[in-house]
């Protein structure tokens, strides 16, 4: 839809003349300004005022500049948008991104659909990550002890810090995952240079366990890459893998694929203590305690073994077993759809427990499912954390063994549980460096801080899953004074070279032998590779051996240690403390993105916080209710937290997610929540992500911001179910009094499969960085004014541990017969010949009859001025900040009435290209926000007036139906029932 | 008489209010701006005695929002040929030299909360002095057209349906209904 | 309504019951000039400027409260997504109710001939008028930013094209519907005072006052010319006035029963709103005359006679509204629509249950005590109920909008609404507008139309 280019070098090198940069990038040709000075600061100040200052109409505007570019630039025309492919560095999955660059600033991320393993999609942090890039907390240089200091000075006093490369004192890189093959083609030079250093890896959310499962049983100390596409039996033991595990947006997409297959459709089951969004979309979903997944995993084990006719483990039977497990019955129908779909199933566990990924690594192998759904030779490389690791390095810290440790994107400090000791240790160290890009929890305590780039500023590449790679390329010259890490580190070693250098050098080097020569040579390689973002070239497979793992000994451990827990169980508290991710909070990292941070969880609809989820049944043994606050006692230590009560949390459990609490985060993020971080101890070479816990109340209260408060459908048809194996109806017409209202070139409309949608909530955080919707803080949110356009409504079906969540994406339904329209005094909203329901800003005078109308209560009032009200310390009050704001996309002022309009900057671009190549617009020229972000392709836009458009197809299909159909809106937006099995309800 | 001094005051109250009125609704009409520019530049010289095409030095037009300012290189294209030095000339020089944009005041100016886009124009075969007047005869550029949103209108209501050369192809290629460029939708404009 | 004139009254001899008197004793036409003009020409006492201080105060506090709205936004009020309006459309609704007595009482009692009118109806004009001008506050200060409120008028020419309003919103049948009603109403009552601005003039001995009087009344001369066409005009204006009473909240109630929200969305409304606004109308009417009668010593000329006739509208008018209130309940159930259903049984049960009940005791429950005489004849009763009977018509109107609102179709987009100081201070701060009018009215002019007085002065 808009210029696609192979790389923006020009936008983010070479500066003409050594001018700044941001003057050409920042200030496009109309931008309104006061004055010009070629220095960045002013230049952000003038963006900012010329934002600040939308919505003022009428009386004499103040004089406006045009600036044009020094040198004319094909690349960059002011005004029309480039797209660039990179790789997004949200988190250790490395999904392949197109991102938005308007006049110099990337402005808007979106997926890569050209890859194989996401094809377009994204997730909500990974959306967000671009106003990470405009940060207030980022630093604004290198600083050592504390002191601004410019980086050769920085040079200078690391390397004679570091002393002669020759002497053996041990020099560390502490870094979480690191799946960029250049990167680590650096850090083999780097042993080169300095004879003891050593790279010492951990993941905040590790999945070591089935590493080492993995070594034990294959003889490969890998994560095995899974293929959901493949698999119609799909058993899922605590992995969220399509809201937070390992590479949710590839599985979502994967599990999507299945799940639209019609008759093959898969049948999901998930086994967890508290609420996922994987759980919540499953067909059956078991709850079952931390201390009980692995007896359920044997259970499980010996069922299947008894279809199959195969060996029991020696000693036990399977009737014994399977009384090991409170779901004995679920069990044996799961063994039973495992055992009929065999090589098409997958069982996937992200226990924490060795022993039972053993198990469940013996239960694929039985399945045989090794090769086809579990691709072992194939990996992926997105966790390759060592637990046991960062305890090691400690002592060694303490020993004084440790001359100089490099912290590279972790933050041990905050995340892990020995962080306090971690700390201390610092100190016994002669030279700490971290590449922070703030002064976050450990940054804070290092001699030297050297910030490294925001990914959209830097070069790189990834290879999250053997053979598939992709690079990074930067959307934008780097806005402070940082530096790439890879380049640092080269520099301390004498070896200078810039990143993009080093990159092109390894895929020149490493890489291009092993494709496909193109003709242009490895120029032309290059070239294409920069402007499609990812490229497969094939390794030599991973050599692994059959399962050969002691699964017996894995199984009587289990066992035994069950029986010791069950007895702990009577006599101890009882409960369990899981900790979960969250889609918003994920592993902590991005604490300080208030988009992220005010994002409902789709499972609580909470912002701002987390809290203690607790079953009905023990908030009501309790005495508790939502708000109150609760201590949670581990053997840790103590720490408070606010009750909520969850439908669907596993009665002996309490669920509290991670990634909150963070106290050197920056504005948005400090003192949000609580962390929870220290209690997943590490245990015999593993961290523990549950602990035995005492709950109880402390008779206080807290004020929670949820973004829904009522749960329950009331017995109202708001999501709808389509029952499989039942006979096919015919979806009944409505009698309508009025004319058809849609006169124009296109009727657009939208379709959402309710089936498809996980609910998480990537769309949301989309819909909010495209059209510029401010962020509210949690007091504005607690009196249920947030803004998001697009929200995911959240329902409970049942109640109890069996209770089944529901998802809705909801937004305006684009009503032709709007029930706002005709009570709005200014005609400030009408519905467009195109069936858009268009919002006009500048004649809204805010009498807010629209919203009250409106059945759906999707209308949005700017109940305050959120761009200029000091209240409001979000990116929208700061000059960085307001860089992320999409120029084509007006910011509403206070007393102002808001909505979707189906991204109506996006269809007129689309109409705009389809004139500029004089050619009819075709189905899919348009795609909104949400409907991008997706990674599931749940939300499909289109022109209903075109019958063959994707949109027309499904929306006339017998899923489809419309929300409130009774009250004959006739929305534009439609849904697709969602599908219910018999057999699971 | 008394009759006469009651008519003559209605007669006044009418004439002032019609005034007031007509006043009112100039609010925020700016035609006629004509600032001074940094650089004198005379677009009659240029697009006028020279008929260098618009579309020469604004060449963002086709493509973009905005028709864009040239930048200083676009001007030196023809000027490192021309000896004729004058200081204005001189200037632009400078400006080059020194990798310093040059600070344009801006003539034409819409509200923030509109969306004007130019190259759906142009590609639609609008002459640019239909909107900017007849600019090849202006020493200094000025505001030719009240751009108030009754003014555009005019346009689009009088030719929504009457399409261009152009609009005809496209026209005809979106499934034969009217085309959909110019129409009076709000969200043309405004979003 | 008629009643009220045939009503034998107590006190009068016992054995055969005449027809009532509106004026007690048989005071001469001076007298009653110089009683009704005494509030005008004696100084102020101190009951009075204790009231004003107390009602001026509350006026700061207004004009504070509002200038803060208008620089932050209505964000400062308890609003929020799902209850778009609670007290500023309350407040609204409630003072247009207010409004409606006065014209009632002079035109429609005008055309019945309701001789009882004739002490009242002055000074339940000039609360229609102040009524009418604090419910239009509202439309302006809830929208947040009053210089784009010109938008609501359809002007032309405008450079937008031009553009129009939108004629299909109740919002802009409203503009039309009261500013026509203030018009009337003004005219109405100003016509009404000038053959008594002719009397202040004549009787005024300061210049300044006899200077303002004389541009005031118009040059009345109290010709039998003069007043038989004054008599004329009053009667066609009446008439003008009748429908707009009914017509006013009728149309103001169809901002709700045009929209399609269980609990506005219903038929009954136009009728249901009139005899709602008429009832409190009359409540705040029996709550003025009672002080100022007591305070001005008017009790000669509003009588306990007048307050019973008032007592009997107000048990009517209070048990149609009643009636009204059941027939939303039997709708609703009878409907079988489950958002009319749900939203019904939340009102009686929901959180927001004490509000409707507290109405129901109040505007259902209160008047029922005026089927006794001797409640309908007893001041502090008649006093205490007249206050209830607003209480519970500003909460019925808060029952409506806000309870209607705050549990609509989709649950997920329920909410709940609470006051911020805001909305209270600006809720106390209209009512201090109000008695600070309509105290400067009873010092400024007559409160009780002394040329109408006269007519019944002794028949």
């Amino acid at each position: 839809m808009t210029n696609r280019r192979p790389s923006c070098e020009e936008a983010a090198h070479a500066a003409p003349g050594g001018g700044e940069p941001l003057v050409q990038i920042g200030l496009p040709t109309g931008t309104r300004s006061t004055g010009f000075d070629a220095t960045r600061r002013d230049v952000l100040s003038l963006m900012g005022f010329s934002l600040g200052a939308l919505g003022v109409a009428g009386c004499r505007a103040p004089v406006q500049h045009a600036v044009p570019l020094p040198t004319a630039s094909v690349e960059m025309v002011p005004g029309v948008p480039n797209l660039y492919a990179t790789t997004c560095g949200g988190c250790s999955a490395a999904c392949a991104l197109v991102v938005k660059q308007r006049d110099g600033r990337p402005i808007k991320i979106e997926g890569n659909e050209s890859s194989p393993l996401t094809g377009g999609g994204t997730c909500a942090a990974g959306q967000a990550s671009v106003l990470s890039l405009y940060d207030d907390a980022r630093l604004r240089g290198p600083s050592w002890l504390g002191n601004p200091v410019s980086w050769p000075e920085m040079d200078r006093h690391i390397r004679t810090a570091l002393g002669g490369h020759s002497d053996a004192r041990e020099v560390v890189l502490l870094s979480q995952t690191i799946t960029s093959p250049s990167t680590r083609a650096v850090l083999e030079d780097l042993r080169a240079v300095f004879p003891k250093f050593r790279h010492v890896v951990y993941d905040p959310m590790s999945l070591a366990p089935l590493r080492a499962a993995n070594r034990l049983c294959h003889g490969v100390a890998v994560i095995p890459h899974y293929r959901f596409d493949r698999a119609r039996v799909v058993v899922g033991l605590e992995a969220d893998f399509l809201g937070t595990w390992l590479a949710p947006v590839e599985f979502a997409r994967q599990w999507a694929q299945r799940r639209k297959a019609g008759a093959e459709r898969a049948f999901h089951v998930q086994c967890e203590a508290g609420l996922s969004v994987t759980g919540s979309n499953a067909d059956l979903r078991l709850a079952v305690a931390p201390s009980d997944l692995g007896r359920f995993a044997v259970a499980l084990l010996a069922a299947v073994a008894r279809r199959l006719g195969d060996e029991q483990p020696a000693g036990l039977d399977a009737s014994a077993l399977a009384q090991e497990t409170t779901h004995a019955a679920a069990v044996d129908r799961i063994a039973a759809e495992l055992v009929r779909s065999r090589g098409e199933s997958l069982v996937v566990s992200g226990s924490d427990d060795v022993a039972t990924q053993i198990v469940v690594a013996r239960l694929n192998a039985q399945l045989g499912n090794i090769g086809k759904t579990v691709d072992l030779e194939r990996p992926s490389w997105q966790r390759q954390g060592d637990d046991a690791a960062l305890p090691a390095l400690i002592n060694d810290m303490n020993r004084g063994a440790v001359h100089a440790l490099m912290i590279w994107g972790a933050n041990p400090v905050y995340d892990h549980p020995d962080g306090a000791a971690f700390r201390a240790a610092l100190a016994k160290v002669a030279l700490t460096i971290s590449f922070a890009d703030r002064r976050d929890e450990t940054s804070a305590h290092v001699h030297a801080v050297c910030p490294d780039h925001h990914f959209l500023e830097a070069w790189g590449d990834a290879e999250p899953v053997a053979g598939q790679f992709s690079l990074r390329q930067p959307l934008i010259a780097p806005l402070h004074d940082t530096r790439a890490a890879v380049e640092s580190m080269l520099a301390w070693a004498d070896r200078p070279a810039d990143h993009r250098s080093v990159v092109r050098d390894f895929w020149r080097r490493a890489l291009y032998g092993r494709t496909t020569p193109a003709p242009g040579g490895f120029e032309d390689f290059w070239e294409r590779t920069l402007e499609r973002g990812v490229v497969e070239i094939p390794r030599p497979p991973v050599a692994t051996h059959p399962f050969a793992g002691d699964w017996e000994g894995a199984v009587r451990d289990i066992i035994s240690r069950g029986r010791a827990n069950r007895s702990g169980a009577e006599h101890g508290g009882g409960y369990e403390l899981a900790l979960l991710e969250t889609v918003g909070a994920r592993d902590g990292r991005h604490a300080n993105n208030p988009w992220l941070q005010e994002l409902p969880d789709p499972m609580t609809r909470l912002t701002w916080g987390n809290v203690a989820c607790v079953a009905p049944e023990t908030a009501a043994a309790l005495g508790v209710a939502t708000g109150d606050v609760v201590s949670l006692t581990t053997e840790i230590g103590k720490l408070e937290l606010p009750a909520f009560v969850q439908a669907g949390q596993q009665r002996r459990t309490i669920s509290v997610a991670v990634g909150y609490g963070r106290w050197a985060a920056g504005k948005a993020g400090d003192g949000v929540g609580a962390n929870v971080f220290p209690l997943a101890r590490v245990e015999n070479g593993a961290r523990r992500y549950w602990a035995r816990v005492a709950i109880a109340k402390t008779g206080r209260r807290a004020r929670l911001a949820p973004a829904q408060t009522h749960f329950s459908m009331e017995g109202r048809e708001i999501v709808q179910f389509e029952h499989v194996n039942e006979h096919e109806h015919e979806h009944e017409k409505l009698p309508d009094l009025w004319r058809e209202r849609l006169r124009g070139a296109h009727a657009w409309g939208m379709s959402i499969d309710l089936d498809a949608c996980t609910g998480c909530s990537a769309c949301v955080v989309a819909c909010q960085a495209e059209n510029n919707i401010p962020v509210v803080g949690a007091e504005q949110v607690r009196k249920s004014r947030i803004m998001h356009w697009m929200r995911i409504d959240r329902y409970f079906e049942g109640d109890g541990e069996d209770a089944r969540s529901l998802h809705q994406p909801m937004m305006c339904q684009h009503c032709q017969h709007a029930p706002c329209e005709t009570v709005c005094p200014v005609l400030a909203t009408t519905t467009s010949s195109e069936g858009i329901n268009q919002q006009v800003y500048n004649r809204c005078i805010g009498t807010r009859y629209c919203a009250n109308n409106c059945p759906y209560k999707v209308r949005r009032f700017n109940w305050h001025n959120f761009t200029a009200n000091d209240d409001f310390p979000y990116n929208m009050q700061s000059p960085l900040g307001r860089l992320v704001l999409n120029p084509d996309v007006t910011v509403r002022s206070r007393g102002v009435m808001e909505k979707c309009n189906l991204c109506v900057q996006r269809i007129q671009l689309g109409k705009n290209q389809a004139v500029l190549q004089r050619r009819p617009m075709a189905d899919g020229d348009v795609a909104t926000a949400c409907q991008q972000a997706c990674p599931t392709g749940a939300i499909v836009f289109g022109d209903r007036g075109d019958p063959d458009s994707r949109v027309s197809k499904l929306l006339a299909g017998q899923r489809a139906y419309n929300v409130l159909e009774e009250l004959g809106t006739r929305p534009n937006v439609g849904y697709l029932k969602r599908i219910a099995r018999k057999e699971s309800t | 008489m008394k009759v006469r001094g009651i008519v003559l005051g209605f007669a006044l109250l009418g004439a002032g209010g019609g005034l007031l009125a007509r006043g009112a609704t100039r609010i925020g009409v700016h035609q006629g701006y004509a600032p001074e520019q940094p650089i004198d530049f005379p677009h009659r010289i240029h697009a006028g005695d020279n008929k260098i095409p618009c579309l020469y030095c604004h060449s963002a037009a086709r493509t973009s929002r905005h028709a864009g300012i040239p930048s200083a290189s676009v001007c030196m294209n023809c000027h490192t040929l021309i000896e004729k030095q004058t200081t204005e000339i001189q200037r632009l020089k400078e400006a080059v030299q020194l990798q310093r944009p040059v600070v344009w005041t801006k003539v034409h100016n819409l509200p923030d909360f509109v969306y004007f886009n130019h190259s759906q124009h142009v590609v639609s075969g609008v002459a640019c002095q239909r909107c900017h007047g007849a600019v090849e005869r202006m020493d200094r550029i000025e505001q030719a057209s009240p751009l108030t949103m009754g003014w555009c209108l005019g346009c689009h209501r009088s030719e929504a349906h009457v399409p261009t050369s152009t609009f005809a192809r496209v026209a005809a290629n979106v499934r034969n209904r009217p085309t959909p460029f110019a129409g009076e939708d709000c969200t043309s404009c405004h979003y | 309504m008629s009643t009220g004139a045939m009503e034998p009254t107590a006190g009068t001899g016992p054995e055969i019951a005449p027809a009532t008197r509106w004026i007690e004793g048989t005071p001469s036409l001076h007298r009653i000039t110089t009683d009704i003009s005494r509030p005008m020409e004696a100084k102020p006492g101190r009951g009075w400027w204790i009231c004003f201080g107390i009602a001026g105060a509350a006026v700061l506090n207004l004009l504070g409260m509002v200038t803060y709205l208008f620089a932050k936004g209505i964000g400062i009020w308890g609003l929020n997504n799902a209850v778009g309006w609670a007290f500023d459309i309350t407040n609204f609704v409630f003072w247009i109710g207010i409004g409606h007595a006065g014209t009632l009482i002079s035109a429609i009692l005008l055309l019945f001939r309701q001789k009882w009118r004739t002490s009242i109806n002055r000074s339940a004009e000039a609360m229609t008028i102040f009524a009418v001008m604090c419910a239009g506050l509202f439309p302006l200060i809830h929208m947040g930013r009053p210089w784009d409120a010109f938008f609501i008028f359809p002007y032309f020419p405008n450079q937008r094209g031009p553009l129009w309003v939108n004629f299909r919103s109740p919002l802009v049948w409203d503009v039309f519907a009261i500013s026509t009603y203030f018009t009337i109403s003004l005219v109405f009552w100003y016509l009404g005072m000038i053959p008594d601005l002719a009397t202040l003039r004549d009787r005024a001995v300061s210049g300044i006052k006899k200077f303002v009087f004389r541009i005031l009344s118009m040059g009345w001369n109290g010709s039998q010319r003069t007043w038989s066409r004054y008599e004329i005009v009053s009667l066609v204006l009446a008439a003008l006035a009748t429908p707009l009473v009914l017509s006013v909240h009728s149309i103001v109630s169809t901002d709700f029963a045009t929209s399609l929200l269980p609990g506005w969305h219903t038929t009954i409304f136009p009728p249901y709103f009139v005899a709602g606004a008429i009832y409190s109308g009359f409540g705040m009417v029996l709550t003025l005359l009672i002080i100022t009668r007591q305070t001005m010593h008017l009790e000669r000329y509003i009588t306990t006679n007048h307050l019973e006739a008032m007592a009997k509208v107000t048990l009517l008018t209070g048990s149609l509204v009643g009636y009204a209130y059941a027939t939303e309940f039997f709708n609703a159930w009878y409907s079988g629509n489950v958002y009319e259903r749900f939203h019904f049984i939340n009102r009686a049960t929901g959180p927001y249950a004490w509000c409707f009940y507290l109405m129901v005791l109040c505007n259902v429950l209160t008047p029922q005590i005026f089927w006794w005489k001797r409640a309908r004849r007893s001041i502090p009763l008649l006093f205490i109920a007249s206050i209830l009977v607003n209480v519970g018509m500003w909460f019925e109107r808060f029952v409506i909008i806000v309870v209607s609102l705050h549990r609509a179709f989709l649950p997920s987009g329920w909410g709940m609404f609470y006051p911020t100081v805001f909305d209270v201070g600006i809720l106390i701060g209209v009512f201090g507008l109000f008695f600070s009018l309509f105290l400067l009215f009873i010092r400024a002019l007559p409160m009780i139309a002394m040329w109408e007085v006269k007519g019944v002065a002794n028949d």
